[in-house]
């Protein structure tokens, strides 16, 4: 193998396919990075098992090739070099891949492509979705974050991603909250519901790409894996096994109190109670206020903390239904509120015990439904 | 002749706090010696008494045992500690009303500064003597309060007058109230230091304070300084609201060394309840679960763990402490005494409720019911069938 590419090239490339190397393994080769000719680029890969990712990078190729080296020397290596052209060459005999840039000269040992596992190969009689990266990327930031952090249920550390005829939707919920967004989409892809783990959704939305690039999702049943493909990135991903918990049950039908008020107004008054909401539980009442003919009704949000102090805002808001007070985990309201893009956030409920769903209005088809917190005093 | 920066401090320690709450529970019990604590069959101790126990000898933190074989027809009882917890709230939130500024030490102790609050309540010994009425006439316990410029002065002064004393030093007068006292009633002055500065010819807190500081600091290092200017009746300690209760903890000794992991885990529950029992009476909720081990060859090993969400909930505690002894314990080494403790307590803020597993709700709902079950007649009057004694553990 003989390639040249551009340092800075090389340095995006190793920094999306790092993502995927294993941090620790029993298998060494899962620690190294592939590196392949493929139709006059070089092809970077890298997993552990659990994602994948490929990631292709322009270069002037003089002999085909593949090796595997250590990941972490290499991207050290590669972002300490200046930003010039890069001449690798392979000795296969040894093993060893020859680096010079510039005034500099390395050479790394690697190991056999041959030991690498194969990422994947996509079926013939799969179709893909199609959705554009902009949009895909918003419906991950609306959702992922609501995924479980921790491995009790392994089944809710995953987002559940159904294509149902010209609908994509993405779902995912903890203990405490679930957030659903729907995009129409065309295809012709089978029906299909699968559950894709969080983290591997929000490696793919680290790829930095234009908003109007098609992403293009396919899923694997056979080989129980998602496959996500970009301009010049591949993410693939083991399914999480299991049953996703029915969403659509915890989705409130009634409720009898509904406000709708400014997003980054909300927002901010939370960010100020969540100073004192923290020694506290996190707690964040908020009292709603409706309308009194004269003046426009409000929410008015509070936090205490015995030991530091207290905080109230007082949000102008349109309220429709009855006077109430409900109160969330600050950093729940932090979450949902940062997801939502639209100037206007609605916000429904039944009682102070009842989940809360809050809305973009005039936005996508997004759903977030937060429980609340018992107030204990 | 007020210096400017002269400060009002307040101590307040209620008298045989445990026990007088037992007699306001039952008036029978009046004027009679009265042992909270531990059961008198096994190494349980003391954990308060009443004054007509003192009498006899009796003190908190003796083995129960002892204290019977001082007192023998003195009453046992075990505590009501959520009871306990109640009251001290209801006076702690009294002093709220007069002072933002009140340290809670413990759960029957507390600092107040009290400086400026003249114009509103008086001088500071008129505050003090409020106090002590109004906790008389409306929770119908008695209280010793101290009143002095320094912490240190004021917690001496009220142990001076207890029991249902109010002592005031004067500005001025500080060194001059402890000169004469016993070195051993300095606080922080313990046993060994005692015997050491006895051993110098420091009999009196007096003789301390007039002790040549040079030749004090040869000797004792670097405490020297502070302990002379404690002796002084110079303190500058603030009284520090920020200092809440940071644990809750529970420990007991068993009769005999215990191998079984069925009576380890009976008592963790046991302790587990008391400890949460503690926490909602106080409206608290903590982050760390501590399991205390002793073997029987003394060797003390404490294992922590830290919650995802603060609890105060009886299970959440004891599943916690049992993977702690589950991972500590070597099967079937003997054990000879056994600890629960919940630390970096906040406030209870309310509990999350969950999208769709009821079970904590349900549970803490449970505890709720108990807890109020148990206030109207006792702790044992409801228990968790796994508590319940069976024959072969008589």
């Amino acid at each position: 193998m003989r390639i040249s590419c551009m340092q800075e090239s090389l340095a995006r490339g190793l920094s999306i396919v790092g993502r995927a190397v294993s941090t620790r393994s029993s298998l060494p080769v899962l620690l190294n990075v592939l590196m392949t000719t493929d139709n006059g680029r070089l092809k970077l890969s890298a997993t552990n098992l659990e994602i994948g990712i490929n990631c292709w990078v322009g270069a002037q190729v003089e002999q085909e090739g593949a090796i595997t080296v250590p990941a972490r020397i290499l991207a050290d290596l590669v972002n300490s070099l200046p930003p010039e052209r890069i001449d690798m060459q392979l000795n296969a005999r040894t093993n060893t891949l020859n680096l010079r840039c510039g005034r500099q000269e390395a050479n790394i040992k690697g190991l056999d492509a041959q030991d690498f596992p194969p990422l994947i190969i996509i079926p013939d009689d799969e179709t893909p979705v199609e959705v554009n990266a902009g949009t895909f990327f918003q419906m991950i930031d609306q959702v992922a974050f609501a995924a479980a952090q921790d491995e009790n249920r392994p089944i809710l550390t995953g987002v559940l991603a159904e294509i149902r005829e010209d609908t994509l939707t993405l779902a995912a919920a903890d203990g405490y909250r679930l957030s659903v967004r729907k995009e129409p989409i065309v295809s012709d892809a089978r029906q299909s519901s699968v559950v894709i783990p969080a983290r591997a959704l929000q490696e793919l939305r680290r790829v930095a790409i234009a908003d109007d690039q098609p992403v293009s999702m396919l899923i694997s049943r056979n080989r129980n894996q998602a496959f996500f493909h970009l301009d010049d990135v591949d993410v693939i991903s083991q399914l999480v096994e299991g049953n996703f918990p029915d969403y659509r049950a915890l989705v409130p039908t009634h409720h009898n109190t509904e406000v709708t008020l400014s997003t980054t107004d909300f927002l901010s008054a939370v960010r100020v109670a969540f100073i004192f909401a923290r020694d506290a539980s996190n707690m964040t009442r908020l009292q709603i206020v409706p309308d009194e003919g004269d003046g426009p009704g409000k929410v008015v949000v509070t936090a205490t903390s015995s030991e530091h102090g207290d905080n109230v805002s007082e949000i102008d808001a349109t309220v429709k239904g009855a006077q109430m007070e409900i109160a969330f985990n600050a950093r729940f309201l932090i979450d949902v509120l940062q997801a939502i893009n639209t100037p206007l956030v609605s916000f429904s409920t039944r009682d102070a015990s009842s989940p809360g769903v809050f809305r973009p209005v005039n936005g996508p088809t997004f759903e977030h439904v937060l429980m609340p917190m018992h107030i204990g005093r | 002749m007020s210096h400017p920066s002269q400060r009002w401090i307040i101590h307040v320690d209620y008298d045989a706090f445990f026990a007088s709450v037992e007699e306001l529970l039952n008036p029978d019990l009046r004027g009679k010696p009265v042992l909270v604590g531990g059961s008198p069959e096994g190494r349980g101790v003391v954990a308060s008494c009443s004054y007509p126990a003192r009498v006899f000898g009796v003190r908190s933190a003796m083995p129960m045992a002892r204290a019977l074989r001082l007192c023998p027809q003195a009453i046992v009882v075990c505590g009501h500690y959520r009871v306990y917890g109640q009251y001290s709230r209801k006076i702690m939130s009294m002093f709220d009303e007069i002072t933002p500024l009140v340290e809670q030490v413990s759960i029957d102790e507390a600092f107040l500064d009290v400086t400026g609050c003249e114009r509103l309540w008086g001088s500071a010994d008129r505050i003090a003597g409020m106090i002590q009425r109004r906790v008389q006439d409306e929770l119908g316990l008695s209280v010793s309060l101290g009143v002095a410029t320094a912490k240190i002065v004021a917690k001496m002064a009220c142990e001076s007058g207890k029991p249902h004393g109010l002592v005031v030093v004067p500005s001025g007068h500080e060194a001059a109230f402890l000169a004469p006292l016993a070195i051993e009633k300095l606080w922080g002055v313990g046993q060994v230091t005692s015997r050491y500065l006895r051993s110098l010819g420091i009999n009196t807190i007096g003789d301390l304070a007039e002790y040549p500081a040079a030749a004090l600091e040869r000797t004792l290092g670097r405490h020297a300084h502070g302990m002379q200017q404690a002796a002084r009746g110079i303190d500058e300690r603030q009284v520090n609201p920020g200092r809440e209760r940071r644990s809750v903890s529970k420990e007991s000794t068993y009769m005999e060394d215990v191998r079984e992991r069925s009576t380890l885990t009976r008592t963790l529950l046991q302790m587990s309840e008391q400890m949460a029992a503690i926490l909602r009476a106080q409206h608290l909720v903590g982050k760390t679960v501590r399991l205390k081990l002793r073997y029987h060859d003394f060797t003390t090993i404490t294992r922590q763990v830290a919650l995802e969400t603060p609890t105060d909930q009886d299970q959440v505690i004891y599943e916690q402490v049992v993977a702690l002894l589950d991972q500590a314990w070597p099967v079937g080494a003997a054990v000879r005494l056994i600890g629960v403790g919940v630390s970096n307590l906040i406030e209870e803020g309310g509990y999350q409720l969950s999208l769709w597993d009821h079970t904590d709700q349900r549970r803490s709902r449970l505890n709720v019911v108990m807890d109020e079950i148990r206030e109207r007649f006792g702790d044992d009057a409801i228990l968790r069938a796994s508590l319940l004694e069976r024959p072969r553990d008589r």
